[in-house]
């Protein structure tokens, strides 16, 4: 038996896109293993497969090759118990729901109250920050604010695995920099049923990355397979100050260069 | 009180204005030119005979709206279960689309006397001939607008393994709503029409019949009414639509952005 039982496992990884006029290599033999609880990023540049590692590990592709394990079991099966939690970068919010009612989309989608107990949809906004903004429809609502719905969405059934497809790109700077802070507070906020979810978070920004995570996976260009593996060792709770300080700006100018060696 | 009394006279008198003015230089056209009204009858002529005998015209436009209505209904639920079997399996499309453009390529007036033969008088003809005509626009738009869903709202219910049964209503069918409501303004006219037309060929009720008898009796005041009946009749179609579309689609560009 391992000594830990990760939970996120890739081994031997590989994707293929073959809908095209000719095959595309995504992924090459990528291997990886998240511990439950980390705060795992995932950079490299822009159509390395980021996206597509992302929708393998939450099972909504299934790999040409290599296995995904989570806990111990396929994604199809962590699908099912819904202990899988999607935020992508457009919120992909219901236009004709209100805040409130896009929160409790998913509890119409399964009624799992009976398995586990669920957060109530109030709280989670509250978490969010959205309490005054229940009854108001995503139109009526900032960039950044749709995002905070669509994170307080995926955390409706109290998910162990949250899976972040670049959730801030679409935001301007101001609000992306609040974001970050204002994930990591709910992050802290908020653990599973088995303390902090473990989280898996897609971006292109070196700076974000360090700001938020554990540990940062750097993948090649296109096919992505990994070309770093780095843990981040800022204390918690990361603030703005942190920013400024060396290690913060050598593991910013550490990435770069391995960034900037990466052929494209 | 303000609001709505701008509303009105920003949206309502300018094209009551346009409309006003085109009556009265036809008016003052056919007086100054002393056209015959066996051409074309002055509206005040058509407003006269419209008034004599109102009832008339509001009677016969009733069945006309009443057929056209219940094709519409008929046209638009067969268009919309194969749109809903078409937007799920490329199968099905591909082996029903076919036939569906065979309906719509195919002149109504060369089809509505065979349906005359074939299903007799009364309601049923005038159905068939609005259904068809207002099937092919309905099937387009419903196709379109249940696919035309958020690819990462669809991935998100996906990822809660929401059943196709699940996705169809809380995803598909809200957001073919814009699509099905301006389907509706292209159908529901069309419906009129065919329902005018099958009235023509079984000439037994109806503003078809009307005008095709006022036509053969070179009776242009009756004809030009019941034209105008038809139209009015169509403006508030249309103005009804709108407004149920301003209520049901708030969140929709296509509302948010006119407001």
């Amino acid at each position: 038996m391992a000594a830990v039982l990760h939970h996120v496992s890739l081994s031997n990884l590989s994707h293929v896109f073959r809908d095209g006029r000719s095959p595309l290599s995504a992924l090459e033999a990528v291997g990886l293993a998240v511990p439950p609880g980390q705060f795992t990023s995932v950079i490299g540049p822009s159509g390395c497969g980021k996206s597509t590692l992302l929708r393998i590990v939450g099972g909504l592709l299934k790999p040409s090759a290599g296995t995904v394990l989570l806990s111990g079991r396929p994604p199809q099966a962590a699908q099912r118990e819904r202990e899988i939690g999607f935020v992508f970068q457009d919120p992909a919010l219901l236009p004709w729901r209100s805040v409130l009612a896009n929160i409790r989309l998913p509890l119409e989608i399964d009624h799992l109250e009976r398995r586990r107990r669920l957060p109530d949809p109030e709280q989670l906004l509250d978490l969010v920050g959205l309490s005054d903004f229940r009854d108001y429809y995503p139109h009526q609502l900032s960039g950044g604010m749709q995002q905070r719905v669509a994170i307080a969405r995926a955390l409706a059934f109290n998910p162990a695995l949250l899976l972040m497809d670049e959730p801030f790109g679409a935001l301007d700077e101001i609000t992306r920099s609040a974001m970050r802070y204002e994930l990591l507070r709910i992050w802290e906020a908020h653990p599973g049923p088995a303390g902090r979810k473990t989280v898996l978070f897609v971006t292109h920004s070196i700076q974000e990355a360090v700001v938020m995570s554990d540990r940062v996976v750097v993948l090649t260009s296109r096919p992505g397979s990994v070309r770093a593996d780095i843990d981040i060792e800022l204390p918690r709770p990361r603030t703005e100050e942190m920013e400024r300080t060396q290690p913060f700006l050598d593991y910013v100018y550490y990435l770069r260069n391995l960034l900037k060696e990466a052929p494209l | 009180m303000k609001g709505p009394l701008r509303a009105f006279a920003a949206h309502v008198l300018p094209p009551a204005a346009a409309l006003v003015l085109a009556l009265l230089m036809w008016e003052a056209w056919v007086q100054w030119r002393d056209v015959s009204i066996l051409v074309v009858p002055p509206p005040s002529a058509v407003a006269e005979r419209f008034f004599e005998r109102p009832g008339f015209f509001w009677r016969e436009g009733g069945w006309t709206l009443y057929e056209a209505t219940l094709g519409l209904l008929l046209g638009s639920a067969v268009a919309i279960g194969l749109a809903v079997v078409m937007a799920h399996s490329t199968l099905a499309e591909r082996t029903l689309f076919p036939l569906a453009i065979i309906v719509k390529v195919t002149p109504l007036v060369a089809v509505a006397p065979v349906l005359v033969i074939l299903l007799g008088f009364g309601t049923t003809p005038k159905v068939v001939v609005a259904a068809l005509l207002s099937f092919f626009p309905m099937l387009l738009n419903a196709m379109t607008g249940f696919r035309d869903v958020n690819p990462g709202a669809l991935q998100f219910l996906r990822s809660l393994r929401a059943s196709p049964w699940q996705v169809f209503w809380k995803l598909r069918v809200p957001s073919a709503q814009p699509y099905l409501l301006v389907a509706l303004k292209i159908t529901y006219p069309l419906a009129l029409i065919g329902a005018v037309v099958a009235e023509w060929f079984t000439g037994d009720r109806g503003l078809g019949l009307v005008i095709f008898s006022a036509n053969y009796n070179l009776d242009t005041p009756t004809l030009f009414a019941a034209i105008g009946v038809l139209a009015m009749t169509g403006v508030s179609i249309n103005v009804l639509l709108s407004l149920v579309e301003r209520r049901l689609l708030f969140w929709h560009e296509s509302v948010r952005s006119t407001r």
